[in-house]
């Protein structure tokens, strides 16, 4: 049997680095070789001419995510089709609230971020074999913002309980069940494929998450934080805290400054958003991984790098 | 949804499912165990979200003994949120025995037992913002606390239960924007409802009339009727209403108003600890969740049984501030601040007497004398509680000396001729005001002796220290600030016996069909707990009960156009 070819775009990343671990361990997956530099279009159409699918899990900021997704242009003249599989996400619903299935409509009302993550759904829905994953907030060993992130502001009791602030809920969605559903994506039959939210059904509060995590990461008691002090760090705070930040990261490299506690996940704590997974466990047979277990890996692995 | 009385049309009629009538910790608690039903509720409140003093004036009204109870209008407040917005935050479950008949209590006895309640409890508990519903150090905390009294063992009393303190929560300011954002939920603020109308067989609630200051008016049809208007205006609500029950409504043997209980409360003695600093641990200790908890010795239910005494606590406090031999600055700097601190708490803090001028210079002398622990109290005080969203629950005084007092809370029985009545005179939207007769029994003062007597004997045989107390002082101390201000218990009690009860075990008024009350005025007896978590616990299961009521309802209709 023909095994499938599959391009990783985004694959130093996160979840790239954990998808290209599972790949190397899937024994009807060839991997392609990751690009050297996505934005030399040669090499790119070279890679995709040699792929069955392509997984796009790149990330950051809004001019990379919109500078990955114009490479599906080149995938439009494409015979056979290669399967897509692109992962989006939630922030693509807006600031909506409620439950919300894959039919709820888009709005980009929560600034350039989720503005471009709308515009590469549409680049990747224009390609004729696309699977969209619409992931709520993944988490586990190593993940920057949801995890290592939290640790550290938790740690230093600038997270913790938020009262009204912190009753949004927070579609968590362990980093190997993320992999599974872009596993499970690719194999996909083509009447089935579309969009599926991904993350774990009956999410926590955004102040369940962060006393749940405090316990297992021993950062407890836990701080109640006022919605003055949050208005402090968004406002006074993280602007500063984040050029510096960037200035460090271009003048050392990888640093390790201050954890930001940005305005984008102030707000996101006080969303009562909950993802309808419905679908993707219905089509795509996802199991979710327990939050208990999930947040017990994570925070094994972050204090044996602090004790490291 | 949250709007304000002013902005509906002039005699308006809305129409809902469930209309509750205040929004305090039990009216906002069943809002929000509604909101997932999809029922359309219309919650009235009163006040608004910010203070205001014509509104709270309608809350006036007569006390019979001005030294036995604080005025009507004080300890509540008529807003959003309720008495929320200046409660004290302690959270206490109600003990199992709490709700058995005894013997030797009478008129005691709840319908069901604590099995009935603690399912609503852990809900309660989060909803105040008490962190996890488990009340023992021994549950609560995963490593274990040192003991609060090293060495003290007692056959009386336990020393592991825990009190939690809520931040404390407001639950206007807390929940309001969920309520804002509840489809199902219609709020309407500076609705005063004057009036209840019954159906001329006075079996059933037609409609709710609700007016503001300004002289507005609407009406409210639902199929069912909440009054979560706390303890002492339900009462008033329902005595005021006697167009169709001439003795107010649920009253025509007249209960309501009756078995008006508060709690027994006050300071006494001087424990003198043996032993270092160290082997007294009196303060609070802080859970996981951040929120404080206090150990209490509780007087163990089997010694109530065979003493025949009600339930009682009590906890280790620092001497009287207003006395200042106790040389402590820092009491002392709290008898300076009096002006500072809210009438509900500086009344227990200092009580009403007034002090004359040496006894003003000799709280200065105290403070001056050791002015670091007072700046470094005051710092603690402006942190931890002044500007904190937790806030440090109270003040804990270390003895230097190993002295302290002992602050007791005691339950206080059912006595009919405690009461609740209306007065003469009437507010300004022509309701008649409340007058309060509040008493106390022979029996009350029983329990806090005996318990006393049983715990000093105790502190005594342990060899942990002395207690020196009056015993002929205890019911002057028990009543030095009259009954335990805003616990306000009993007013509509709840049982199955029409001559002694006011609502049945569904908290539903007895004989109209779609009338209920919630709040603490059901309770048949006061335990030694405050009574806010049970607010919280047996509205949550009103809010289970009138949901499927409702829904029981539509479901027994016919189908239009069915044949």
């Amino acid at each position: 049997l023909n095994s499938l070819r599959v391009l990783v775009l985004g694959a130093s990343g996160f979840v790239g680095r954990h998808l290209d671990l599972k790949l190397g361990g899937t024994d009807w997956v060839s991997r392609v070789a990751p690009l050297l530099n996505e934005r030399d279009l040669a090499q790119v159409a070279a890679a995709i001419a040699a792929s069955d699918a392509i997984v796009n899990v790149a990330a950051g900021s809004a001019a990379n995510i919109g500078a990955t997704a114009r490479l599906y242009d080149l995938v439009a003249g494409a015979a056979p089709a290669p399967r897509i599989v692109h992962l989006s996400s939630m922030t693509v619903y807006g600031s909506v609230e409620g439950d919300i299935d894959e039919e709820a409509p888009l709005r980009a009302d929560l600034g350039p971020y989720a503005a471009a993550q709308i515009a590469a759904e549409r680049r990747a829905a224009s390609c004729p074999n696309c699977v969209i994953l619409r992931p709520g907030c993944e988490y586990g060993p190593g993940c920057p913002d949801w995890s290592l992130r939290i640790a550290r502001l938790l740690f230093a009791r600038r997270l913790g309980d938020l009262g009204s602030a912190g009753d949004g809920y927070c579609n968590l969605l362990y980093i190997t069940d993320l992999i599974d559903a872009i596993l499970a994506a690719l194999r996909l039959p083509l009447h089935e494929a579309g969009i599926f939210n991904i993350a774990m059904p009956h999410p926590p509060t955004w102040n369940d998450y962060f006393m749940q995590f405090a316990r297992h990461l021993g950062a407890v008691p836990v701080q109640r934080i006022s919605q003055r002090r949050l208005r402090l760090e968004t406002k006074i705070l993280a602007p500063p805290m984040h050029i510096a930040a960037l200035a460090a990261r271009r003048l050392f490299g990888p640093a390790s400054t201050p954890a930001v506690l940005s305005p984008s996940l102030v707000r996101a704590c006080s969303q009562e958003i909950r993802l309808d997974t419905s679908k993707a466990e219905r089509i795509l047979g996802l199991k979710w991984t327990p939050l208990a277990e999930g947040l017990e890996r994570t925070a094994r692995s972050i204090i044996a790098s602090k004790g490291s | 949804m949250i709007q304000v009385a002013n902005e509906l049309p002039e005699n308006c009629v809305l129409s809902g499912d469930i209309c509750l009538i205040g929004a305090g910790a039990a009216g906002i608690a069943i809002a929000l165990e509604l909101v997932a039903s999809g029922l359309e509720v219309i919650l009235l409140e009163a006040g608004d979200s910010e203070p205001s003093a014509s509104t709270q004036d309608l809350y006036a009204g007569e006390v019979v003994d001005e030294r036995l109870h604080s005025p009507p209008d004080r300890y509540r407040q008529r807003r959003f949120g309720g008495t929320t917005t200046i409660w004290g935050g302690r959270c206490v479950p109600f003990d199992a025995i709490d709700f058995e008949v005894r013997d030797f209590i009478a008129d005691s006895g709840w319908p069901f037992a604590l099995s009935e309640l603690a399912p609503y409890y852990p809900r309660a508990n989060r909803l105040c913002e008490a962190g996890r519903f488990e009340y023992t150090a021994e549950t609560a905390f995963e490593m274990p606390l040192p003991p609060m009294i090293e060495n003290f063992h007692s056959s009386n009393f336990t020393a592991n239960t825990l009190e939690r303190f809520s931040c404390p929560t407001d639950f206007g300011a807390r929940y309001g924007k969920k309520l804002k954002a509840a489809r199902n939920l219609r709020v309407i603020l500076n609705s005063n409802v004057t009036a209840i109308q019954l159906d001329a067989a006075g079996r059933r609630v037609v409609s709710a009339t609700a007016r503001t200051l300004t002289g507005r008016s609407f009406a409210v049809r639902c199929e069912q009727f909440v009054l979560a208007t706390g303890g002492l205006e339900v009462a008033r609500m329902l005595l005021a209403n006697r167009d169709v029950q001439p003795n107010g409504i649920g009253n025509d043997c007249d209960v309501v108003g009756r078995y008006y209980m508060c709690h027994i409360a006050g300071t006494l003695g001087t424990l003198r600890v043996n032993g270092p600093l160290s082997s007294v641990r009196h303060g609070y200790d802080i859970s996981d969740e951040g929120v404080y908890c206090r150990r209490r010795l509780a007087l163990r239910p089997e010694i109530q049984r065979s003493r025949q005494i009600g339930n009682f606590v009590a906890r280790l406090h620092h001497p009287r501030i207003t006395d200042p031999a106790h040389r402590n600055p820092v009491l002392s700097l709290l008898f300076l601040s009096k002006l500072l601190i809210p009438y509900e708490y500086a009344k227990r803090l200092h009580g009403d007497d007034a002090a004359d001028l040496k006894t003003w210079a000799r709280h200065i002398g105290n403070v001056v004398r050791d002015p670091f622990d007072a700046v470094g109290f005051a710092w603690h005080m402006l942190r931890d509680r002044k500007l904190a969203d937790r806030k440090f629950p109270s003040v804990i005084i270390r003895s230097k000396a190993n002295l302290y007092s002992l602050d007791f809370h005691a339950e206080q029985q059912p006595n009919r001729s405690s009461r609740v009545s209306l007065s003469e005179q009437r507010d300004a939207l022509g309701v008649p005001r409340l007058k309060i007769d509040w008493r106390y029994t022979a029996g009350d003062v029983d329990t806090v002796t005996r318990a006393i007597g049983l715990l000093a004997d105790d502190f005594g045989v342990s060899g942990i220290g002395t207690f020196d107390y009056n015993a002929a002082e205890i019911e002057s101390e028990m009543t030095r600030y009259g009954a335990y201000g805003g616990h306000h218990i009993g007013t509509a009690r709840m049982g199955s016996d029409r001559h002694s009860s006011v609502v049945d075990a569904q908290c539903r008024v007895h004989g109209v069909a779609n009338l209920y009350i919630a709040g603490s005025a059901t309770f048949p007896t006061s335990s030694q707990a405050n009574p806010t978590l049970t607010v919280v616990a047996l509205a949550l299961r009103l809010a289970r009960h009138l949901e499927r009521t409702v829904l029981q309802s539509r479901a027994a209709l016919p189908v239009a156009g069915a044949a």
